[in-house]
């Protein structure tokens, strides 16, 4: 039987063989990856691209969720002031009604009142790194402006009812703001009209028209801790969320980075495997390579 | 009858039978290392006997020169082995090449990943929903779209420059294929008038030797005509070498791209799949990347009239209603979207992120937007779906090549290995037969002397002296 007289060149092409595997080993080793190029295994790249886009968009969310509850956070501190000062209201006008103040003190309390008009208007102001809070869509003019000309003074909403909600990659779906009109002039549970009119009562220095409106302003302002409740709503939400879609990012994250490591026990075993073949085949190919039957002929 | 003069004639001719085995070994050993070389084995054949009143007289042994060692069907398997195992080679070469265009990304912010450039883009929306009136944000997704834009339309450009220089690579083949046509035809004309019958020895080795060189570089068929010639044609049947003659590929070029021709007719598609070579380089080139290219196209489309008809259905800042502008240049159709996919809105206040006739601070419109990441907007699938698919699609392509390849390769070695058994020049076996054909020759040598001695006691007639 003949045998390829050649066949050191097979071992030689075995010998590049070793040296692609190492070459390649090797690389895995430095970058740490395990997969450099799609076609090493196309499923776990195709994964990987699904991987990195969800961590990515809970990233995002994460980032977008804490400027978020800064707004929300403004807005319910802005709110919490409007009921600190509605219940301010409430002490002078209930003081008022019981019928033991005179004129003067009657007048000073309408004062007050009125100064504490201003002072919830001006909440309701409220302007947030230039945007106003609680103009609906309108965030960019004044939502309330007043017209001291009457008397009382004729108060303006120059915004809409337009309510902004921001969606977690959950498909959670969070309010973000309150529009002014729903709470600070809403038909029948007017804070504004509630306190403008307890003004016009006390103004006068008589005492008994002010208890009717003092019930209407109690019930304003059991109306605007209401609205208020929602606000406090979309923060725990948003917390919620935020810390669901964190916990699910770090998961993710160990996921993608499990799929895509280079194991490195079971590279470096492989790479000291490769490169003892490596020797053994170069061994062989210099103690095959030796001379033919020529060599002992005698001339 | 026996006479001394036949029988040193009969040594003389068995000497120089020797010197012609003798010959013909060296031949082999010096062409040892010539792996086109096939090893010839000398042809002893014995001499017609004459016969004299009914009585043989051996006439001696002839050699009648060197018989090439040579299995024309192994040989024929290896180059079509090898025709089947350059393309693949070749074709895997062009996908490792396409395939770095598309590297797996190694964390969420990688640089140049499309699969990143859409989630940032479509995120930056996201962020836009809690402040829609933010310039900085609303510029976060300008400059989100120009590095989408950049990184789809930069390996669309990748790809036509990788297209341009398989071409180039195709043409060159093409000249190689020529030449070889060219030497292989004359090789033809001298075996057909030189040895029509029986093996050429060297001249079939010179033939073979080219035929190898063909076939890795394109698909051929071969038929052996009369007379020992040789009749090449392409895979799809178009003649390439027919007797003495040889026909010669040209190109052209239509739409940038180098079409081959054969007496009149287009043999590029019938290449495509025909081996060699010049197989892989069109299959890359004409069908590989093209089909990258498209998938390229379809995102790129898909991306392009969905973000530019959200914008165009809602309120941007300057209180455009409804045709606030598109952030990417429209395109007309899929072809050619991903090469030529650019931003071309520069006003961040044009951003439409409220809904319409809703005022600035409205952001229906910014979620509608970056609700888009999550709908079947390319070809029904969501865009990160969608180029998912692209790279395991492309992925499975590159590794099953790569397996075939290795696959073809050690089918290869083992024909090679085949034939090299049987046709390659082994020196230890040389060796013996150089020690055989000498003492064979010194034996007949040897007989001439004691012949030479004898001739000279005939012609003394029994008296020792003057010839000697």
């Amino acid at each position: 039987m003949r045998v390829d007289p050649f066949y050191i060149v097979n071992l030689s092409n075995s010998l590049d063989q070793t040296q692609v595997a190492q070459e390649q080993l090797s690389n895995e080793l430095s970058s740490g990856l395990r997969i450099s190029q799609i076609g090493q295994d196309p499923v776990a790249a195709a994964q990987n691209v699904e991987l990195l886009n969800q961590i990515n968009r809970d990233d995002s969310f994460t980032q977008t969720a804490s400027l978020t509850k800064g707004i929300l956070q403004v807005t319910d501190s802005a709110l919490g002031s409007v009921v600190t000062q509605l219940n301010q209201a409430i002490s002078l006008a209930t003081e008022a009604d019981n019928g033991t103040l005179n004129t003067s003190d009657l007048k000073s309390v309408s004062n007050q009142i009125a100064g504490i008009r201003d002072e919830v208007l001006s909440l309701a102001n409220t302007n947030y790194q230039g945007v106003y809070l609680f103009g609906g869509s309108h965030t960019g003019a004044t939502p309330f402006t007043v017209d001291n000309a009457t008397m009382p003074p004729t108060v303006t909403y120059n915004g809409d009812q337009d309510v902004n909600t921001i969606v977690s990659p959950n498909g959670q779906s969070i309010q973000l703001n309150l529009p002014g009109d729903q709470i600070f002039t809403a038909p029948g549970m007017s804070v504004i009209d509630a306190l403008n009119n307890l003004v016009v009562d006390f103004a006068n220095g008589s005492s008994g028209s002010g208890i009717p409106d003092t019930s209407a302003l109690n019930a304003a302002l059991t109306y605007v801790s209401q609205q208020r409740v929602k606000i406090d709503n979309s923060i725990t939400r948003l917390t919620d969320a935020s810390s669901a879609i964190t916990g699910e990012s770090m998961q993710l994250t160990q996921a993608q980075t499990n799929l895509m490591q280079a194991d490195i026990a079971d590279v470096s075993t492989q790479l000291s495997l490769t490169q003892s073949q490596q020797t053994a085949l170069m061994d062989v190919i210099a103690g095959l390579g030796q001379g033919s039957l020529f060599d002992k002929l005698v001339p | 009858m026996g006479t001394i003069n036949s029988a040193m004639s009969l040594i003389s001719a068995a000497l120089e039978a020797d010197q012609a085995a003798l010959n013909i070994t060296s031949n082999n050993v010096a062409n040892a290392s010539n792996q086109s070389y096939t090893r010839e084995v000398p042809n002893w054949q014995e001499n017609q006997p004459i016969y004299l009143n009914g009585i043989a007289y051996s006439t001696g042994v002839t050699v009648t020169g060197g018989v090439s060692q040579r299995d024309r069907v192994l040989e024929q398997r290896l180059q079509q082995q090898q025709q089947l195992s350059s393309a693949s080679s070749s074709l895997r070469s062009a996908l490792t090449t396409l395939q770095g265009n598309f590297a797996p990304a190694n964390g969420t912010s990688a640089s140049g990943d499309i699969g990143t450039g859409i989630t940032n883009f479509f995120n930056a929306y996201s962020q836009l929903e809690s402040n829609p009136t933010s310039n900085p944000l609303r510029q976060q997704i300008l400059s989100s779209a120009t590095t989408l834009a950049a990184d789809i339309s930069g390996k669309a450009g990748s790809l036509d420059a990788q297209k341009s220089a398989l071409d180039q690579s195709v043409n060159t083949i093409v000249m190689q294929v020529n030449a070889l046509s060219v030497s292989l035809a004359e090789v033809n004309k001298q075996i057909q008038s030189l040895s029509p019958g029986q093996d050429a020895g060297t001249l079939e080795d010179q033939r073979q030797s080219d035929m190898s060189q063909l076939s890795q570089l394109i698909g051929v068929n071969q038929i052996m005509t009369e007379s020992s010639g040789l009749s090449i044609t392409t895979s799809g049947g178009q003649l390439l070498v027919s007797e003495g003659s040889a026909f010669q590929i040209t190109t052209a070029n239509v739409s940038g791209l180098t079409q081959l021709l054969l007496n009149g007719t287009d043999i590029t598609t019938q290449l495509d799949s025909g081996g060699g070579q010049i197989g892989g380089l069109l299959t890359a080139r004409d069908q590989s990347i093209p089909n990258t290219l498209a998938s390229l196209d379809q995102l790129a489309y898909g991306m392009s009239t969905s973000v530019n008809a959200a914008n165009n259905a809602g309120t941007d800042l300057d209180g455009d209603n409804g045709n606030a502008g598109n952030i990417f240049n429209a395109p007309m159709q899929v072809a050619g979207t991903a090469l030529a996919m650019s931003v071309v809105m520069t006003d961040p206040n044009k951003i439409a992120a409220a809904g319409l006739g809703q005022g600035a601070g409205d952001n229906s419109n910014a979620l509608t937007a970056a609700s888009l990441a999550t709908q079947a907007i390319i070809n029904g699938q969501t865009p990160s779906d969608y180029f998912s698919n692209m790279v395991s699609t492309l992925g499975a392509l590159v590794s099953q090549t790569t397996t075939e390849n290795m696959a073809l390769a050690a089918s290869v070695t083992q024909l090679q290995t085949q034939r090299n058994a049987l046709s390659s020049v082994n020196l230890d076996e040389e060796a013996s037969n150089l020690e055989e054909f000498q003492r064979s020759y010194q034996a007949a040598s040897q007989v001439f002397t004691i012949m030479n001695s004898i001739m000279a006691s005939a012609l003394n007639l029994g008296v020792e002296t003057a010839v000697a």
